[in-house]
């Protein structure tokens, strides 16, 4: 008979992936489909967090209204992103600037900047220990599925990641502001000449993408009753790889990679030590895009 | 390359003038500033300048392959730490000196990077961002977790200093000296690399791969040496940190430090050496410079970044104003080395 | 161009020349230097050490002592660069006659080497490196060491009846040794360790590490983290139904714990030197002034390691002067003995460890009760 502790690591590779996932799909939207390199992504999870837990200790709302407040937050955070890091590179539409290595990488430092400035902020603000989360709003009660045990929380995860991706699969290719979201990230020249208002599909994007982050932030921070500065720290390294893996541009690419990522990561724990279960997900990373260079789900590469 | 040649002037007296920047450089790093901070006497001063001229080698390193091959190089620490770590444990289990290993550091860091690089320098892109961020994460959890070799968590004690065959060189003034002679010689051996027809080809790779490729580049073989070469440099200001600081643990070269190190190369400027080696400077001295506001230092340092790029987003001092620097104050190679009558003679720096 | 290039470096100038202007001082005190981490992803412990330290500094400068004593706080970020950096500082600064700190193993350890160099005595309230100690005479720390902790826990367990344990402890230096320093205690008993792994620190999902565990069937487990990992553990503990007994150090004793983790902290057994409800008056007296400065919070073993380790050295300064030397204090140092402290009383022997007094302590109905065993 199978021995129900690999199911059990199994779910616990699926919800710790879902964990992941939650995080890759708004940072593929910005990065991956937007094309546009944001290090600050991680930081809206975490504030997305804080504004949730700063809410609840003033108000003790029900849960929805958090969430909610959480997504006003995210929103206001992305337009605010955008404004500060990355808009003002676009002022040089100039040949020589738009072919310049050095300013296709200048919002990779503009971003990391504002992150740094968020992320100690927020350690004066509020510290940067661990803060807990009052214990009724917790979404982590255990369920028995059979041999297997999860929480509430794996399944309100999975539900809102599963929302968001249908959701985004929609607007991108259904929907006139996806269609225009695509073309500014397929050529911004171009979609400006053919009449769409490139700086508001920039925003649009940045906005729906932060929402998705401090929404993600937010549900972490109640799944693990934890909430602090430097919290979007690693799941953005793995939503960095799950979308890298996904190849870059597909949303449910980084999704399934995401789950890859927890799997592979909870799986290594039955045979290597747990300090190592990392290096096994890198491993796989390597070997992923040894065999496909453009990672799972990428399109072949463009002529620039 | 013609622009250039016509441009500068090919008489001696210009020659000669040709060489004061690079002159009054080397005036600076080993008379100038020895002589101050033998007047301060201040082991303070001396710890700063030998910690920022390690993260010059760094940077300068990384411009090498992020800079002028543009790749963006996620993982460079852990080569450094790699450095580091063949320092510390020759010392410590061999009771090797500084003589020995640190070209040995450099080596086993380029080593380890050509093994790596092997079946990941096809990648492109952000795929070998990922790819470099996964090798450098895979490096700090072998130097982290594999205790019986790497003593793990616990670190290793270095407890020889700086040498030269078996001549302690581990006073303040002969400890900055060394530091200063491998970092110059090795920053100057980046500059040849990049200010040449070399350097040219790398940046070719940056500029478009394919075309490259299709014009008879080796973009494959390039990435790999460049990727080698700046292992090698990274790996060797590793060796210098373990026998300055006397103790190393993996906490030294983790996925921040190389953010740090990328951070630095960027606000100097893409693909421009001097400017990483500004970018080095700023962001190891300004940290420190800040130490009076406390608690609000690094919210300083995010800010100092962020205006930096948003004023220069090229750089302190971009590509384009440090190869025209460079090419006018060492541009005797670059010139025609016959009478200048425009023929192309020039013979470049190969 | 160049006029933003000047206004940056105009800037960077300006905090540099701050910086040095800064560091002006009265003559007539005596200075320490305290390094820690006040920013970065440690700064919550390097914050309440300050906290401590300034208890401590307060009270003495207020006990009209011939001098006042003054403490220079710099930050290391946990950062070995920035940790051997602020050494370098601490040694040039002649008036300096004693250092604090740092609070993680590797920057102390760092920071040590200097030191040592320049005949500096160094006490650390944290600094567990099975090493520490022994790079110098200069090395003191005022921590239980797991050579001391982990016997004493392997003891406890052993009269509980518990044979066979697991142990799993965060992979660092002090993890190191709090796994050696049980196992072994431990075999010598005539237990078992049936498990026995490291996981990174900070690690968020313990679900797969805790399922391993369980497949080893132990039958209890003993753990090497500090209170925030230590919390997340707890809580998935118990999400995965198991009731497994845990066993902790010191490390995880703050009410932090408790807070984070909720019921799932209820019956977790550890050790600690300090007890917050301690009726003795200089427990209470600090209890209060924490509780002063940190809104009505109580203060966790770490603090009250700090704030001893403040009036250690403090101690040890009063003793070496009138006019205090690096030597004299180090001498001073060496020579504490039954330093009566918060965290009960301290002496130093000969490897310049602190020998500490461990209570035995369980979370009942959501506090720390001390038990008899």
């Amino acid at each position: 008979m199978f021995d129900p502790y690999y199911l059990q690591q199994l779910a616990i590779g699926l919800s710790l992936g879902m964990t992941y996932a939650l995080m890759a799909i708004g940072f593929t939207l910005i990065f991956g489909v937007l094309n546009v390199v944001n290090f600050a992504h991680g930081e809206i999870y975490t504030l997305g967090a804080f504004a949730g837990l700063v809410l609840i200790s003033a108000t003790a709302p029900p849960i929805v209204a958090v969430i909610l407040g959480a997504l006003a937050i995210g929103a206001l955070a992305g337009f605010s992103l955008e404004r500060i890091a990355f808009k003002p590179f676009r002022r040089f539409t100039d040949e020589a600037s738009l072919k310049s290595r050095a300013m296709r990488e200048s919002t990779l430092l503009s971003s990391l900047a504002v992150s740094i400035v968020v992320r100690e902020a927020l350690e004066i603000v509020f510290g940067s220990q661990m803060r807990s989360v009052p214990f009724e709003y917790l979404i982590n009660t255990p369920v028995r599925v059979g041999p297997v045990i999860l929480v509430t929380g794996d399944f309100i995860i999975f539900g809102v990641a599963a929302a968001m991706l249908i959701g985004l699969q929609y607007l991108l290719t259904r929907t006139r502001v996806g269609l225009a979201i695509r073309a500014v990230s397929n050529n911004p020249l171009g979609a400006k000449y053919v009449g769409i208002d490139t700086d508001r599909t920039i925003i649009t994007t940045f906005v729906v993408g932060s929402m998705m982050g401090a929404a993600a932030g937010i549900l972490m921070g109640l799944y693990y009753g934890a909430v602090f500065p430097a919290m979007g720290f690693t799941p953005g390294i793995k939503a960095f790889v799950a979308m890298v893996m996904g190849g870059l541009s597909s949303i449910p690419g980084a999704v399934i990679c995401a789950l890859i990522l927890g799997i592979s990561e909870s799986m290594a724990t039955t045979f290597v030590s747990s300090g190592w279960s990392d290096m096994v997900a890198y491993g796989f990373l390597i070997l992923t895009l040894i065999f496909f260079p453009n990672g799972l789900f990428g399109a072949r590469r463009e002529r620039v | 390359m013609n622009a250039f040649e016509t441009a500068a002037p090919a008489d001696g007296l210009s020659r000669r003038r040709g060489l004061l920047v690079p002159a009054l450089i080397l005036l600076l790093v080993f008379a100038a500033l020895p002589a101050l901070l033998a007047g301060f006497d201040k082991g303070y001063f001396y710890q700063i300048a030998n910690l920022a001229l390690i993260f010059v080698l760094l940077s300068a390193s990384m411009h090498l392959v992020t800079g002028v091959a543009g790749l963006l190089h996620l993982g460079h620490a852990a080569f450094y730490g790699v450095g580091a770590y063949t320092a510390a444990l020759l010392t410590s289990k061999l009771g090797l000196g500084f003589t020995v290993t640190l070209p040995l550091s450099g080596l086993v860091a380029a080593l380890v990077a050509f093994l790596v690089a092997l079946p990941t320098m096809r990648l492109v892109s952000i795929y070998f961002a990922v790819a470099t961020l996964a090798i450098g994460q895979m490096l700090y959890l072998v130097m982290l977790n594999w205790v019986d070799f790497t003593k793990g968590p616990n670190g290793v004690i270095v407890s020889k200093g700086f040498e030269l065959f078996g001549v302690s060189l581990s006073g303040r003034l002969a400890a900055y000296y060394t530091v200063a002679t491998v970092v110059t010689l090795s920053v100057i051996a980046i500059g040849r690399l990049s200010h040449s027809y070399y350097g040219n080809a790398l940046r070719s790779i940056r500029e478009d791969d394919q075309c490259a490729d299709a014009m008879g580049v080796s973009t494959v073989r390039l990435k790999m040496e460049a990727f080698t070469l700046s292992a090698f440099f990274a790996g060797v200001a590793g060796g210098l940190w373990a026998h300055m600081t006397g103790y190393i643990s993996p906490g030294d070269f983790k996925f921040s430090e190389s953010i740090l190190i990328l951070a630095m190369v960027v606000v100097g400027g893409l693909g421009s050496l001097p400017g990483a080696v500004i970018g080095a400077l700023l962001l190891i001295l300004l940290p420190e410079g800040l130490r009076a506001l406390g608690d609000f230092r690094n919210i300083m340092v995010g800010l100092v970044m962020f205006l930096s790029i948003l004023l220069l987003p090229k750089g302190l001092l971009g590509e384009v104003s440090a190869l025209r620097l460079v090419r006018q104050q060492l541009g005797a190679a670059w010139r025609t080395t016959g009478p200048a009558n425009g023929k192309g003679e020039g013979i470049g720096w190969r | 161009m160049n006029f933003r290039l000047l206004t940056l470096t105009t800037l960077t100038a300006a905090g540099i020349a701050a910086g040095i202007a800064g560091s002006a001082f009265a003559a007539d005190t005596v200075k320490l230097g305290y390094q820690l981490p006040l920013t970065g992803d440690t700064a919550q412990y390097g914050q309440d050490f300050r906290k401590a330290a300034e208890i401590a500094l307060t009270e003495f400068n207020a006990a009209g002592k011939p001098f006042k004593v003054e403490i220079v706080f710099e930050d290391s970020r946990s950062d070995a660069k920035e940790g051997t950096n602020i050494a370098r500082k601490f040694v040039d600064d002649k008036e300096i006659v004693g250092v604090l700190g740092d609070f993680t193993s590797g920057v102390s350890m760092a920071a040590a080497q200097v030191y040592k160099e320049a005949g500096m005595p160094q006490l650390s309230q944290t600094a567990s490196h099975p090493d520490y100690t022994k790079v110098s005479k200069y090395q003191f720390r005022n921590i239980a060491t797991q050579a001391q902790e982990g016997p004493y826990n392997a003891k406890w367990m052993a009269t509980k009846g518990i044979k066979n344990v697991a142990v799993i402890a965060e992979q660092t230096d002090w993890g190191q040794s709090v796994v050696t320093g049980f196992s072994d205690a431990v075999k010598a008993n005539g237990g078992t360790v049936a498990f026995s792994e490291f996981f990174n620190r900070g690690l968020k999902d313990y679900r797969s590490l805790i399922s391993k565990i369980e497949r080893a069937k132990p039958d209890a487990i003993y753990t090497g983290f500090f209170y925030e990992d230590g919390a997340q553990f707890l809580k998935q503990l118990q999400q995965l139904g198991i009731k497994t007994p845990v066993y902790s150090t010191s490390a995880a004793y703050s009410p932090k714990l408790i807070e984070l983790a909720g019921g799932a902290a209820e019956g977790v057994h550890l050790t600690s030197n300090f007890l917050p409800t301690d009726p003795s008056p200089n427990v209470q007296h600090f209890v209060d002034e924490w509780k002063k400065r940190s809104d009505g919070a109580v203060p966790g073993q770490f603090p009250a390691q700090a704030y001893d380790a403040v009036r250690i050295m403090l101690a040890a300064v009063e003793k070496a002067s009138p006019n205090p030397t690096r030597e004299k204090v180090r001498d001073a140092l060496a020579q504490t003995k039954d330093f009566p402290g918060v965290t009960g009383k301290t002496s130093f022997n000969a490897d310049r460890e602190a020998e500490k007094e461990l209570v035995k302590v369980e979370v009942k109905g959501g506090a720390f009760v001390p038990v008899a065993d």
